[in-house]
């Protein structure tokens, strides 16, 4: 048991090292302009190119089949190069596992290799008006029609929909609550979207308005009404390993404490904590990543995750801030700020976390228990 | 990259910690100054870290990082990383010592005071840039007062010792990792007790662990709890065995460590005080030790932010980096 990286994981990291220091371009335009969007699909496509695009996914699919060890080491390597955001992160961090664990051959052999090619980039469509952290009180439908299905109502809070291609919701089918709900994917053409201006001003996200746009039946994953099950599947795994690597936490503490280096000690003492917690993450995930390894379910504590590294990127971006002054502008780290303060709010607000945490991690009664 | 305890570690961890439930209860903390000592000498406890010549098994202190932290769950009084960890380092050969019939207590650099210096058979004393073993027939001690009870400090002066020659670095990064896997330790237990006194205690006719404001403050201990382990863990394996070198990066690890098991240990210790409300506040409930035990380690051998400093200075410094 140890630390110690094998040759084999040593000669990855030397590897995507290279790669990623010979083509890692200049800073692109924000992916949510049209030209940025642009940009990062070809970027997607290079690294796809050199199979590097989702290293862990089976090579049928356009990756290596790597371990979860080898895909944390392309992480880290990944952010501390300085490469773009992930423009298809909705979809091989999301969508790509559940396809992967629910979908038949034939929806798996279609769409991912499109998918790990930036060839299609896909939205999510699980939040309403009206169900947002309590998301089972959605009313979208996905009704019964020849071939496939008809889909009807609106989402909101869309990420990526205002340039997608595609994308993937819950619409409920029949019952009420968690039961009846399915897991539809969808092209994005018929759909009337709204794009949302976020606080950088850019449209991050959008509504979606869904009057009778048709999805064949090959585009709903599992069986009809199964949806909940497959979705929480996606949450959990949003909410563990792949949507927020350690990778970027690291690059970004790495840059905070040179950015505090001549700072007051009040400051750098913050930047040394941040520091200490994103190495934190990173032990831990390698912690983690073992026993997944090994057949174990993230299961509940994937939310203690969740909670450690929104929180951390927001102090770090927090701090960023308050170093920076109203040079802060001048720089990625405004971004990044105003990125991080979505973090609490988005795959499950850090409320709901929490209290999964002590329902569910520690034992706590559920609220309204009488006893 | 294969990164967890064995087997073996954990069933070290499960075996101290069935002994420290049997003889070391909370009972005993109010009345013993070594509960448990003979049991834990019973089975070589003190001589997991000594060289086989010395009497021990030459463990490292990543082998025994889990039984350390259940002696750290029991709170365990007397100076126990201090002859376990530091002692094995330094004074290996001083008989009695895997036996556990005599025991040893530390002066740090930076500290004022050494604890439980009454107890020690030998005193490992910083002073003036050097290092002191003083006998304790040698040493003259007044006591200071402390925060926590069973953990009581004096203040050491003497005339004759011997000079410590050789590094004590390695000494002083081990039994500061093995604190810092006390302090997780203790930081688990005021956990587990406030979470079963939330669940037990009804206010407005529910149990107080149903209200919202009481689940995410101790969420916010688990969290914090789950994430300076492996810190420490980390910090074990860097630090190396009384016969190995640390490694390049054992400074930064061990500081991070501490740092972070201290800060968990202190958010659990003011979570447990409020969630417990007042009766938490007295001396008569057991949660006294725990609490008292959070603070004191959390000061033992480098504050947090004494620890944070010298983590910056270690990575503004051109260390190690993150990756290899």
């Amino acid at each position: 048991m140890d630390l110690d990286f094998s040759p084999a994981e040593r000669d990855f990291r030397a590897e995507v090292r290279d790669w990623l220091r010979a083509h890692v371009p200049r800073p692109l335009p924000p992916m949510d302009t049209a030209e940025g969007f642009a940009a990062h699909r070809a970027w997607e496509a290079l690294l796809a190119g050199a199979r590097l695009s989702v290293v862990s996914w089976p090579e049928r699919y356009g990756g290596r089949g790597a371990s979860l060890i080898d895909w944390l080491i392309f992480e880290e390597e990944y952010w501390a190069a300085g490469a773009p955001a992930r423009v298809t992160q909705n979809g091989i961090f999301l969508l790509g596992p559940s396809l992967m664990e629910f979908g038949t051959p034939e929806q798996r052999d279609r769409w991912l290799p499109r998918m790990a090619r930036g060839d299609d980039v896909w939205a999510q469509a699980w939040s309403e008006p009206e169900a947002g952290s309590d998301l089972a009180a959605l009313t979208s439908r996905a009704e019964p029609a020849p071939g496939g299905r008809r889909l009807y109502g609106h989402k909101t809070w869309s990420s990526r929909a205002a340039h997608a291609t595609h994308g993937f919701g819950l619409f409920r089918t029949f019952g009420t609550r968690h039961h009846g709900l399915t897991y539809v994917m969808f092209p994005m053409d018929d759909v009337v979207v709204r794009p949302l201006a976020q606080l950088d001003g850019l449209p991050g996200f959008a509504e979606l308005h869904f009057d009778g746009v048709f999805a064949p039946e090959s585009m709903v994953l599992g069986e009809p009404g199964d949806g909940w099950r497959i979705a929480m599947a996606t949450t959990s795994s949003e909410r563990g390993l792949t949507l927020r690597s350690p990778g970027r936490f690291l690059a970004t503490a790495d840059r905070l404490v040179a950015l505090a280096r001549d700072a007051d000690p009040a400051l750098a003492d913050r930047a040394a904590r941040c520091w200490i917690d994103a190495e934190a993450y990173r032990l831990h995930t390698y912690a983690t990543a073992r026993r997944l390894m090994a057949g174990e379910q993230a299961g509940p504590r994937a939310s203690m995750g969740k909670v450690f590294w929104s929180e951390l990127d927001l102090r770090m971006h927090a701090l960023a801030m308050d170093l920076l002054g109203d040079r802060a502008g001048d720089t990625a780290w405004l971004d990044g700020f105003l990125f991080a303060l979505a973090g609490p709010v988005y795959a499950g607000t850090n409320e709901i976390q929490r209290t999964i945490i002590a329902e569910r991690v520690l034992g706590l009664p559920r609220a309204g228990v009488r006893r | 990259m294969n990164f967890g305890f064995t087997g073996d570690q954990l069933a070290l961890g499960a075996t101290v910690r069935d002994v420290l439930r049997a003889h070391c209860p909370p009972s005993e903390l109010r009345t013993e100054r070594r509960p448990a000592w003979k049991q834990l000498a019973g089975l070589g406890f003190f001589g997991l870290l000594l060289p086989a010549d010395s009497g021990g098994l030459g463990l490292s202190p990543a082998d025994v990082l889990p039984a350390l932290e259940e002696t750290g769950r029991a709170c365990l009084p007397g100076p126990v990383v201090e002859t376990a960890v530091l002692a094995p380092y330094l004074v290996a050969s001083l008989p009695g010592l895997a036996s556990g019939t005599v025991c040893v207590s530390v002066l740090p650099p930076g500290q004022a005071y050494a604890a439980d210096a009454d107890l020690a058979d030998l005193l490992v004393v910083a002073r003036a840039g050097g290092w002191h073993l003083v006998r304790k027939e040698s040493v003259r001690l007044a006591p200071r007062p402390g925060v926590d009870p069973c953990r009581p400090l004096f203040e050491v002066d003497f005339e004759v010792s011997e000079e410590l020659a050789g590094s004590v670095e390695s000494a002083l990064l081990a039994v500061t990792v093995a604190t810092a896997a006390q302090l997780i330790g203790v930081a688990r237990e005021l956990l587990a007790v406030t979470v079963a006194y939330a669940r037990a205690r009804t206010q407005f006719g529910a149990a107080i662990g149903s209200f919202q404001a009481v689940k995410h403050r101790l969420a916010d201990v688990a969290v914090a709890v789950e994430f300076a382990a492996p810190l420490v863990h980390r910090a074990a394996l860097s630090a190396g065995g009384p016969a190995g070198a640390p490694r390049p990066s054992a400074e930064r690890d061990v500081s991070a460590a501490k740092a972070a098991a201290g800060e968990a240990a202190g958010l659990a210790a003011r979570a447990a005080l409020q969630v417990h409300g007042a009766i938490g506040y007295t001396e008569e409930l057991d949660l006294r030790f725990w609490l008292a035990r959070a603070w004191s380690l959390s000061a033992a051998y480098g504050t947090a932010a004494a620890h944070r400093a010298r983590l910056r200075t270690a990575v503004l410094g051109g260390g190690p980096g993150r990756y290899p």
